[in-house]
């Protein structure tokens, strides 16, 4: 009996024992420098991939959709949503050393905001920042999550302008040298330190050269693009993608030759979405005619995806419009996206002709990614709203008041959605817990390293 | 233009135009044999371009064969056939395209859709009819993203699935770009530019309608553009100066060949020959043009023609010399013939001419010589003839005038020698009246042999400067006094003077002019036994001076007046006929000229002519 209770415990022990180093193996280890690739600038906007590891917003997300307290702490709403007081989070400092305060909190939000913002007016009120509008703000509170009114330090508590991104996020700039962005761990910062040391942003990397750093070990998360994602998969790359984040849509002008609506509609008929879908896109996102993803809303059915060049001739009307210039956003799945609908126009009777991005602004239609910034529906759409130009406050609450406002939206044909689009990223084998935020930012400050001391 | 100018003009003429026409005959030959070697030069290099073209085609279909049969694209045409998605494919013809170093590369599914185009990546699912193309290279007109057109050497390969299978699972339009730099990849020859002519726009949209399809272009009605032609080194400057030639080849289906003057100047043009590329439906999709310089083959001619030149001025230079020798010695015996024949009409009858040779000319030398010896004997008969007929003449007036007082002489001489008969007183009276009868003859006789003197010994000319007023003026004061004499029968002549206020220079003898005035007024006042006027003019008549003495006396009939300067002729009953003769020997020995204007019953006018005395004279 006593052997039996003996040899029990020994056992107990032994698979004490050997559990020990699996349980070691699943604790993130504090240490390490992070290596990134990344084929645009880190703070490009909207998800410039360094904005999240180096600033912070008033709010933040959470996967459902709702905002959680960031730099601000708590706030209230008064006058029926024309009026937001955000209190600001006590103890925050920037990666100089100065003191958050509202003022710098106003003078930031005023530097990234100066038109086209869902507030009127905005105040530094003690150590609250007050936000006021003409109209309501309902959804102000998700609206600040975005990456857009992330808090950067304006000017230095010397009264200079700072020489770099200086934020309150887990990492704070070191230095950029040689095409690496270097953030090293900030040690103080309010929502603690990062698991990593330090990351090193390796910028404008080809996608090529980025697999190929992964695949020798040199990178530990690089970018797959949306229409290689498939490829990536079958290369056997750890692929972290997101749902749809990003919508692809073409902007139509309303001026010109386009002013005359049934061309607008004739063009959005023509267009074939599923090829976009199937080919260039790989099958990835899902096909869409409305503003928001199905998933969000449950409403996008609504809008029909289907191409119909008869209906698009008949627009037309025997109508020759002069040739129209096509411009698309920089990268060659955008500019080959850009061609097939320039095709798919043609057949529709018009001629296009596909420029560079630098001549966007002066091109009758553009085709463009807008970002998801919020998983709440009403917030996601007055963002993507204020994004195409159409800025118009969402007060729906209701999918089918929500469901109207993008009817309404989209009935001029001004701005066409054609696909949601995922984000994705290939990690290596040593980073672990990496997980992307709902806007589809992987979420550095929360993943650690396997080798890590 | 004398003989021998005609001779040395006929002559030069004549040689100058052979030299001309045989120079032009060389010339035009020569240039033929240069443009007949310029088109053989030409259309070797055609020849040979025609073969690097088909040697190119080769390289293409060469190039797709390779594609084809790779292991990669067997793999895709079989799991493509398996999975029929064509998504993962979207950018293969980009990879294979460039491995193969292809411009165009399209590889197309079974049902016709492109299923991946290298040149068009967005154009994935449309249709592409060349992928059914008879042909092993073939040309095509490729539509590009950029709205533009390329022109492009194809050639398309079925791909199966297994090696068993039948079927094609796709095929590749594998192609390169015929553009500038494929024109420069030919090998070109020194001088020779090769141009391609396409309806492919370079620009874009200026094919903003063209068809997705890859149906040949209606390039037989489209208007020439010159930015359309290319060469090496990009657009052509003289593009427009080759549109005949590419419009001949664009519309006859043919290879047209010329001459272009890209200039004003001749060394400044090209033989071109321009040749039609067509697709495979036999449509003309562009037109090369191989244009070789004529600058040396033209220096060439211009150095020959040049000589050409040199030659033949100098040939005519040596022809106009020979031309002047030849004239020269054919015209001079004419010369001297026509010299001598001057001399004859001269009254030189003395004059020979050299006799040379045995030729015609030399003949007409011996006859003009005889004939002028012949002449210049018969001369000297005819002097001796006229010798003795003046002489009978002077023998027959002498007798004529001697026998008139000699008869009265011998009837006064006989009643003398009767008279003695007579009584004393008789006698004396007959005596006296026959003595003073013989005194008027003899003095008769005096008078007729001092007229015979003066006409023998007419003096020469004591030449001096007078005025012809003072002249007549001489006359006038000399006369008019007689004339106004009472009681004599010439108190019935009124005289009247008519004389110029101008000087009338004259270079003369004054004492025979004023005779043969004298003369003149003498015989007018003879004119007019019945009284009349007597008019005295003097006027000057450019370089001459006119002397005029007029009357109005019964006048002279035409056979008169032929025959009143003739001597020894007179219309007077008692006169000599030597009066007017002697007054047109001193006209004569004046330079001057005397003529009569009468008529009958309308009295006489005497007109003397004589030149003015000039500024050397005075």
């Amino acid at each position: 009996m006593r052997w039996t209770v003996l040899r029990r415990f020994a056992i107990s022990c032994f698979v004490a024992l050997l559990a020990l180093p699996a349980t070691a193996r699943t604790r993130p280890h504090y240490g390490g420098t992070l290596r990134v690739e990344i084929e645009g600038e880190p703070w490009q906007r909207p998800r410039g991939l360094a904005r999240r590891m180096v600033l912070d917003g008033l709010t933040t997300m959470n996967a459902d959709g709702t905002a959680r307290p960031a730099l601000a702490v708590d706030w209230k709403s008064e006058n029926d949503n024309h009026r937001w007081q955000f209190r600001l989070r006590p103890g925050v400092h920037f990666h100089d050393g100065s003191p958050l305060t509202s003022p710098s909190v106003v003078a930031s939000l005023n530097a990234v905001c100066g038109t086209n913002c869902p507030w009127t007016a905005i105040h530094a009120v003690g150590s609250s920042v007050v936000f006021t509008s003409d109209s309501p703000m309902p959804n102000l509170p998700e609206l600040l999550a975005a990456d857009e009114y992330l808090v950067a330090l304006t000017v230095a508590s010397d009264g200079t302008t700072p020489a770099g991104v200086v934020g309150t996020g887990p990492f704070q700039v070191t230095g950029f040298m040689n095409g690496v962005l270097m953030l090293t761990a900030n040690d103080s910062s309010w929502q603690g330190r990062p698991f990593a040391d330090a990351v090193e942003l390796h910028v404008h990397r080809s996608i090529r050269d980025q697999w190929l750093d992964l695949s020798i070990g040199r990178a530990d998360l690089v970018e797959v693009p949306v229409e290689q994602l498939r490829q990536a998969q079958q290369q056997r790359l750890t692929v972290v993608a997101s749902p749809p984040v990003t919508l692809l849509a073409l902007s139509v002008t309303d001026s010109g030759a386009l002013g005359n609506p049934k061309l607008r509609a004739a063009i959005a008929l023509a267009v074939d979405r599923s090829a976009l879908y199937n080919v260039i896109f790989q099958k990835q996102g899902e096909v869409t005619a409305s503003l928001l993803p199905a998933a969000l809303t449950g409403y996008s059915f609504f809008f029909p995806t289907e191409r119909d060049l008869n209906k698009a001739h008949e627009l037309r009307g025997g109508l020759t419009p002069p040739p129209l210039t096509l411009a698309a956003e920089g990268d060659p799945a955008m500019q080959l996206a850009a061609q097939r609908i320039a095709l798919n126009l043609r057949e529709a009777g018009f001629t296009v002709q596909v420029v560079n991005a630098g001549a966007a602004q002066h091109a009758d239609l553009f085709l463009r990614r807008l970002p998801l910034e919020s998983s709440q529906p009403q917030a996601a759409l007055e963002s993507m709203l204020r994004g195409a130009g159409l800025a118009a406050p969402v007060l729906e609450q209701t999918p089918a008041g929500l469901y109207r406002i993008e009817r309404d939206s989209l009935e001029s044909h001004t701005l066409i959605p054609l696909l949601d689009l995922p984000r994705a990223y290939a990690v290596g084998g040593r980073i672990r817990d990496l997980h992307l935020s709902p806007d589809g930012t992987p979420q550095l400050a929360a993943a650690s390293l396997e080798d890590a001391p | 233009m004398n003989l021998r100018q005609k001779l040395l003009l006929l002559l030069s003429l004549t040689v100058a135009a052979v030299v001309a026409a045989v120079a032009w005959t060389v010339l035009v030959r020569i240039r033929q044999v240069f443009e007949q070697r310029d088109q053989e030069e030409t259309a070797l290099f055609v020849s040979q371009f025609q073969r690097e073209f088909q040697h190119r085609s080769a390289e293409v279909a060469a190039a797709v064969d390779r594609i084809a049969a790779g292991e990669r694209v067997r793999s895709m045409a079989f799991e493509f056939v398996q999975s029929g998605d064509a998504a993962p494919y979207l950018t293969e013809a980009q990879t294979l395209a460039q491995e193969a170093q292809l411009d165009f590369l399209e590889i197309v599914g079974p049902d016709g859709n492109v299923v991946s185009s290298a040149q068009w990546p967005a154009r994935f699912g449309y249709p592409e009819p060349a992928a059914t193309a008879t042909r092993t290279t073939f040309l095509k007109s490729e539509d590009l993203p950029d709205g533009t057109t390329a022109l492009g050497l194809f050639a398309v390969r079925a791909v199966n699935r297994t090696e068993s299978a039948t079927e094609p699972a796709v095929h590749l339009i594998g192609g390169k770009r015929l553009d500038q730099t494929f024109l420069a990849d030919l090998p070109v020859a020194p001088g020779m530019q090769i141009c391609l002519y396409s309806d492919a726009s370079p620009n874009p949209g200026q094919n903003s309608s063209a068809s997705l399809t890859t149906a040949p272009p209606t390039s037989s009605t489209a208007a020439f553009d010159p930015k359309r032609l290319v060469g090496t080194g990009g657009a052509v400057v003289d593009a427009a100066r080759y549109q005949s030639l590419i419009e001949a080849a664009r519309e006859t289906g043919q290879p047209s060949s010329g001459i272009l003057y890209l200039t004003g100047r001749r060394e400044d043009s090209v033989s071109a020959t321009a040749i039609p590329l067509k697709s495979e439906t036999e449509g003309v999709l562009a037109v090369l043009t191989v244009a070789i310089s004529r600058s040396g083959m033209v220096a060439a001619q211009q150095h020959i023609r040049s000589i050409a030149y040199g030659v033949a001025a100098g040939g005519i230079l040596l022809a106009i010399l020979a031309s002047l020798w030849i004239a020269a010695r054919v015209s001079r015996p004419i010369e001297q013939l026509a010299l001598a024949a001057e001399q004859v009409a001269a009254g030189n009858w003395e004059t020979r001419v050299p006799e040379r040779g045995h030729d015609e000319v030399s003949v007409l030398a011996r006859s003009f010589n005889h004939m002028t010896g012949q002449l210049a004997s018969q001369r000297d008969r005819l002097v001796q003839s006229e010798r003795v007929a003046a002489w009978r003449e002077l023998a027959r007036r002498l007798a004529h005038e001697l026998k008139n007082p000699l008869f009265p002489l011998q009837l006064t001489v006989e009643n003398l020698v009767r008279a003695r008969e007579l009584p004393a007183a008789e006698f004396d009276e007959v005596f006296r009246e026959s003595t003073q009868t013989l005194g008027m003859e003899i003095a008769n006789l005096k008078t007729i042999i001092a007229r015979f003197s003066d006409f023998s010994r007419m003096p020469k000319p004591q030449l001096e400067r007078i005025d012809a007023r003072d002249l007549v003026e001489r006359v006038r004061s000399l006369y008019e006094g007689s004339a106004s004499v009472a009681g004599q029968e010439e108190a019935n002549i009124r005289f009247e003077v008519e004389v110029s206020s101008e000087p009338m220079p004259l270079s003369a003898d004054s004492e025979l002019l004023h005779r043969a005035l004298s003369n003149l007024v003498l015989n007018a006042m003879d004119a007019m036994p019945k009284g009349g006027t007597l008019t005295l003019s003097a006027k000057p008549h450019g370089d001459q001076v006119e002397l005029r003495v007029a009357d109005t006396g019964e006048g002279l009939t035409p056979e008169e007046c032929e025959r009143l300067f003739t001597p020894y002729y007179t219309t007077k009953q008692h006169g000599t006929g030597l009066g007017l003769a002697i007054v047109q020997s001193v006209v004569a020995d004046h330079a001057g000229a005397i003529a009569v204007q009468s008529r009958p019953g309308g009295g006489a006018i005497f007109v003397i002519t004589l030149p003015k005395a000039g500024e050397a004279a005075s």
